[in-house]
């Protein structure tokens, strides 16, 4: 069974309903409080950089089910400017727009699987995972 | 397998059991016929030479219960599948000699020895190795298990005060587990301090300290304070060599000392009573 | 748009923040200006921001946080953050965020006695 949901991020209210949509997601998937907690915040660090460097693009849930395990899959995708520099990206208090620059280290750290395609002029497309323990 | 053979067997049973003790110990990595007491090695010899002959005679089959008894056995006695392996190659390797010594087995009856050695060692084989494994497995769950309890307990010691005593090699999953269980406890227990006990951790690198500071710090954030107390002087020694820093929070060499600072902390004392 | 505001009261020479719901981002940085405000108007040297209730803090209300409390000590008050949840906590860590000079307590009880301890010193 394939299940997903997404949320188009345009406003700050959106990255809000992407927060809460992973939450319950997060809930009903079968997650503990802390897992919930690190799955709602990865999403929030994604749809916040979507907001920001590329004003508007979409954030997926999907629920996996593979070889008996279950889990949570995040896809945060832009069509914006892309992201020139990965590897200044993902050092801790990297940031462009005088943010503390923990999204994208934060994010990989806070799940299971992160992967990042990005193509400058082109847009990104973040996925990140976490199973079920 | 023929009368002959069996009375042979049975009656140079202790020379067999001899030889195949010398040739064990010369196995490399062997560890078990150097460290363990002699009648320890002694008795096991014999169950194993048991088990190795119940089926000698045709329509015995070995007894399961004392087959799992000796898999057991011997997986806690931290035998390998190979060290097993060898153990029935060296056994069989050495009846066949003796009775080619004392010429039952010949040049003209060799063949069809073959076939009855072949025939009685290869199902025993299969047993024991089936039977080790089993076991090894069963062993290998509970020790999980195990760690994992052992990683759970948050002890309230007194009010406010609360210990957590770390016992094992500390890995990335397990750090997690400890994380957790460290501040649900803390918070449950409104412990305001906790002493995170390392006196059972052997080995303290550059990762394990890293897990320990990230667990204090989250302690500070929900407002507790964190004392790593049993740090033994090896242990300070490589902390200081790996050039890990410490200084941010509060580490004693002992428990006793660490809960006489956390009682201080909570304003409090211990005091002799006659 | 709505217009959330997190009510601040005043007991005796403390602000008492009670955050119930989940933050976004405008009503945190709404949170900063009135609480920044409300310290000018008052006598006020102690706060205490109980965050019980929240499942979760991002980057974004991390550094809200973060600035508040710089800007409070600089003008001369002291903050303490109660009721942080463990998996809370957690998240913080691994998203990199010490709030290392941040004082904390478990609840608005500890919260308020480490406070009047803090302006005793
Ligand atoms: N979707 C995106 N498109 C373009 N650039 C991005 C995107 N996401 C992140 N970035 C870049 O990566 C930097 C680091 O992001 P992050 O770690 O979330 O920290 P912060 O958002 O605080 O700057 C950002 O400052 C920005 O330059
Ligand atoms: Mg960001």
């Amino acid at each position: 069974m394939e299940y997903r949901s997404f949320v188009d991020i345009y406003t700050e209210w959106d990255i809000v309903a992407a927060r809460q949509l992973g939450r319950n997601e997060a809930k009903n998937s079968g997650f503990g409080t802390v897992d919930q907690a690190r799955i709602t915040t990865a999403i929030s660090e994604l749809a916040r950089n979507i907001y920001l460097y590329a004003g508007k693009g979409r954030l997926e849930i999907e629920r996996l089910s593979e070889n008996g395990l279950h889990g949570i899959r995040i896809i945060a995708s832009d069509e914006g400017p892309g992201i020139q520099d990965m590897r200044k990206v993902m050092e801790d208090g990297y940031s462009t727009s005088g943010g503390l620059g923990a999204g994208m280290p934060g994010v990989k750290r806070l799940m299971d699987g992160f992967k990042v395609d990005t193509e400058p002029g082109v847009g990104t497309t973040i996925t990140a995972t976490k199973w079920l323990r | 397998m023929n009368k002959q053979m069996i009375k042979c067997i049975n009656e140079n049973m202790d020379e067999i059991i001899e030889k195949w003790q010398a040739m064990m110990k010369n196995e490399k990595g062997e560890r078990f016929f150097h460290f363990m007491p002699e009648n320890l090695v002694e008795k096991t010899s014999r169950e194993f030479a048991e088990l190795m002959t119940t089926n000698i005679a045709e329509n015995n089959i070995i007894n399961a219960e004392k087959l799992t008894d000796f898999a057991s056995k011997v997986v806690r006695f931290g035998w390998s599948i190979k060290f097993v392996n060898k153990a029935i190659d060296n056994f069989s390797n050495i009846t066949f000699d003796l009775l080619e010594e004392k010429e039952i087995i010949h040049h003209d009856n060799v063949r069809l020895f073959h076939g009855t050695f072949a025939n009685w060692i290869s199902p025993l084989r299969e047993t024991i190795i089936e039977a080790y494994s089993v076991e090894w497995e069963r062993t290998v769950n509970l020790q999980k298990i195990a760690l994992q309890e052992l990683s759970a307990s948050l002890i309230p010691v007194f009010e406010k005060i609360s210990v957590m005593p770390l016992v094992g090699t500390i890995d990335t999953e397990r750090a997690k587990l400890i994380m957790e269980n460290l501040l649900e406890g803390v918070v449950k227990q409104r412990a305001e301090v906790v002493l995170l006990d390392i006196t059972g951790v052997p080995v303290v690198d550059t990762m394990v300290a890293h897990h320990i500071i990230q667990a204090a710090d989250a302690v500070r954030l929900v407002g507790s304070k964190c004392m790593l107390v049993g740090i033994r002087p090896e242990i300070a020694q490589t902390i200081v060599a790996l050039g890990i820093n410490l200084q941010d929070f509060t580490t004693t060499s002992t428990l006793q000392k660490g809960m006489k600072e956390a009682l201080e902390l909570t304003n409090r004392t211990i005091v002799e009573v006659k | 748009m709505m217009n959330m505001r997190i009510p601040i009261l005043k007991l005796n020479d403390t602000l008492i923040v009670s955050i119930q719901w989940e933050l976004d981002d405008k009503t945190a940085l709404q949170f900063q200006e009135d609480l920044l405000n409300k310290m000018h108007e008052t006598t006020a040297r102690g706060i205490v921001i109980d965050l019980t209730p929240i499942d979760f803090i991002d980057s974004f209300i991390a550094k809200v946080l973060g600035d508040v409390i710089s800007m409070s000590g600089l003008m001369g008050a002291k903050v303490v953050i109660t009721g942080i949840q463990p998996a809370v906590a957690i998240t913080l860590i691994e998203l990199g965020i010490r709030l290392e000079d941040v004082l904390t307590a478990l609840d608005l009880e500890n919260g308020l006695d480490k406070l009047q301890k803090e302006l005793e010193a």
